[in-house]
């Protein structure tokens, strides 16, 4: 554990520039929103903005990228195919825990199953994450419940804690106490560690008065959704809600389906592109011939929260689906994000 | 665990021949450029590929039987943009092949049984595989049966196929159509009809069912009223699919993913899926 004063943290992010491309969180000073967003200029990024808008998945992930290029000629019959990986260094200053879960997740989801996917590996190969403590819970948020912060645990390099005047800077691999050395920061001893405990409890603590309509008992309805045991009519409710604009998917940072299309650039060249995509398109399983084997709402809806909540589902992810940062609730238009699903269904329970 | 290296990037094979099957379907022969004599991956009959038409896109494609025996061949009939793109190709033209993926019929388990086959129309391509399959090892399987139904005769599946299996000893091919055409001397009505009057073994016997969802429908029907057990009823699935390793997630039934699980599943394993078929 080390020590650094709080007008002296940004100097992490500017040792990590010498060797990575730096992303932080920054806020749109037209919008005030919070970005999370690749940072030139290191006094740009501000520790203390509200969780990002849209989660840091898009540094592993990004919502559109060429995986590969190719070029065919019809009269030479010639087929010139060029991967092309992204695997430039990156460095994720000041993630929040619930981000960082996110990364986790899509990590054993797309590095640990049968298959490695080439393309999340390349972009994962050279990484460094420094994660920020949540002192106070945001309004929408809840990785209380699904047991993802306030603090992060495991996969970061480093781990900041606002402690007033300085940071608590905890190194959680090789690779970040290398850094921490490096800058000469100040050790902390052993009471420090009690007092990282203390904010931790307190932060729990201030969720439960903070949180209205985004406490969402994930663990209580684990069981029901694993099983099918819930009533059509509930789905049917849920699907009703939906306005299918795939938003809760694209800000949710555990969410990894993604389509694949060939885009023509020139008469003889194509780029392999793959883009998000989300289980509330009637499209997603459209097959060519038009049969669609999953063609109302409701039916499609459902697949979503079976990802987040059943327990067939969190055995890739090792830890539920879910990873409570209260995006899906804090952008539907239908009233349907995760809390208010997991509402719905314990209602149907306790009838 | 994997020792596949085209899993992302495809690789590319050359159309050699081109053979007219049915209307709107054709049977493409393939060389693997970069492979010794243009062999192709070792395959499992039930496993399908992934191949790329440049310009086009990408769609999964059920394979044939045993390619070490007969040519690398992929039957694929028109139906969206891709493969209508695909049956605009020439002879020497190019494709790219992801694959093989997924997991194969169950041979293994089966040894010693009767097996029925059921498809509908273009439903005999994936089964083609497994037929010529057990027609290779003959021996090791009790009964063999073919029922494959078409809308008409000129919809019937591998002509060249089905006359050398009429005559096969030690298998029984029933063909019907569903409406009457004059010079069709064949059986009449839907295929899943034809079961019950054919007496077919119910004993020690494994069914394959593939076609369209109405009459694949019908057919589970049928055979389970005969008293064929579900777990005796093997199908294989399609979904839409865009990667074939099990990350793109389109192909989701329930829990399991088609392409990594499957695409070989019996019916009591379907049935637990908990969606449509």
């Amino acid at each position: 554990m080390y020590l650094i004063k709080k007008s002296q943290v940004s100097d992490i992010a500017k040792e990590l520039q010498k060797e990575y491309q730096v992303y932080g969180p920054v806020v749109d000073k037209e919008t005030k929103q919070t970005m999370f967003v690749k940072a030139d200029d290191i006094a740009e990024i501000d520790l203390a903005a509200p969780i990002p808008a849209v989660p840091p998945k898009h540094t592993v992930f990004p919502h559109y990228e060429r995986i590969m290029a190719y070029n065919y000629d019809p009269q030479s019959k010639k087929v010139d195919i060029n991967p092309d990986f992204d695997d430039k260094p990156k460095a994720l200053f000041g993630l929040r825990s619930c981000d960082l879960t996110g990364v986790i997740c899509l990590d054993r989801f797309y590095l640990g199953q049968e298959f490695v996917d080439e393309v999340y590996k390349n972009h994962r190969k050279k990484m460094f994450i420094v994660t920020n403590t949540c002192n106070v819970p945001f309004k929408q948020c809840f990785c209380v419940c699904t047991d993802s912060g306030p603090s992060a645990r495991e996969g970061y390099d480093l781990n900041l804690t606002d402690l007033g005047d300085q940071y608590l800077v905890e190194a959680g691999s090789d690779k970040g106490k290398a850094l921490a050395e490096k800058l000469g920061l100040a050790k902390a001893d052993d009471s420090y560690k009690k007092k990282k405990e203390e904010i931790v409890d307190e932060s729990i603590l201030k969720f439960d008065s903070i949180a209205k309509d985004n406490k969402a008992w994930v663990s209580r309805v684990v069981n029901r959704v694993t099983t099918g045991l819930i009533e059509e009519k509930t789905w049917e409710y849920i699907g009703n809600q939906c306005i299918e604009c795939g938003a809760c998917s694209f800000v949710c940072p555990s969410c990894s389906c993604f389509n694949i299309v060939d885009s023509c650039t020139s008469a003889t060249a194509a780029d392999r592109i793959r883009t998000w995509d989300s289980c509330s398109y009637e499209g997603y399983t459209r097959m060519a011939g038009g049969h669609n084997p999953r063609k109302p709402v409701e039916d499609r809806r459902s697949k979503r929260f079976f990802c987040k909540l059943s327990y067939s589902q969190s055995k890739k992810y090792l830890r539920p689906g879910c990873v409570g940062c209260g995006r899906c609730q804090w952008v539907c238009p239908g009233d349907i994000g995760l809390p208010n699903v997991v509402t719905y269904i314990r209602r149907e329970i306790q009838k | 665990m994997s020792e596949i290296n085209n899993l992302t990037i495809p690789e590319i094979a050359t159309i050699e021949e081109i053979k007219d099957e049915i209307v709107e379907v054709k049977t493409f022969y393939l060389k693997f450029d970069a492979r010794p004599n243009g062999e192709p991956p070792a395959i499992k009959s039930g496993q399908f590929v992934m191949c790329t038409v440049f310009g086009a896109g990408e769609f999964a494609v059920s394979l044939p039987p045993s390619p070490q025996k007969d040519r690398f061949h992929l039957t694929v009939r028109r139906v969206g943009k891709v493969t209508n793109a695909l049956h605009e190709l020439k002879v020497g033209d190019k494709v790219g092949i992801r694959g093989p993926f997924g997991n194969g019929f169950p041979f293994e388990e089966i040894k010693g049984k009767n097996i029925i086959y059921v498809a509908g129309g273009i439903g005999l391509i994936p089964l083609r595989s497994s037929i010529m399959h057990v027609m290779q090892n003959k021996d090791k399987f009790g009964r063999i049966l073919l029922f494959l139904g078409a809308r008409t005769p000129k919809e019937l599946m591998y002509e060249y196929n089905l006359k050398e299996w009429k005559t096969a000893p030690g298998f029984e091919t029933h063909i019907t159509i569903d409406n009457p055409v004059p010079g069709w001397d064949g059986e009449v009505g839907f295929v899943h009809t034809m079961l019950k009057k054919k007496n077919i073994p119910v004993k020690d016997t494994v069914a394959f069912v593939c076609g369209p969802p109405m009459m694949f429908n019908a057919v589970i029907k049928e055979l389970t009223e005969l008293g064929i057990g579900e777990e005796n009823i093997i199908s294989t699935l399609e979904r839409h699919m865009k990667c074939g390793i099990g990350k793109c997630q389109h192909c989701a039934i329930g829990r399991t993913l088609v392409c990594t699980d499957g695409p070989v599943y019996t019916f009591r394993q379907i049935k637990t899926l908990g969606e449509q078929i």
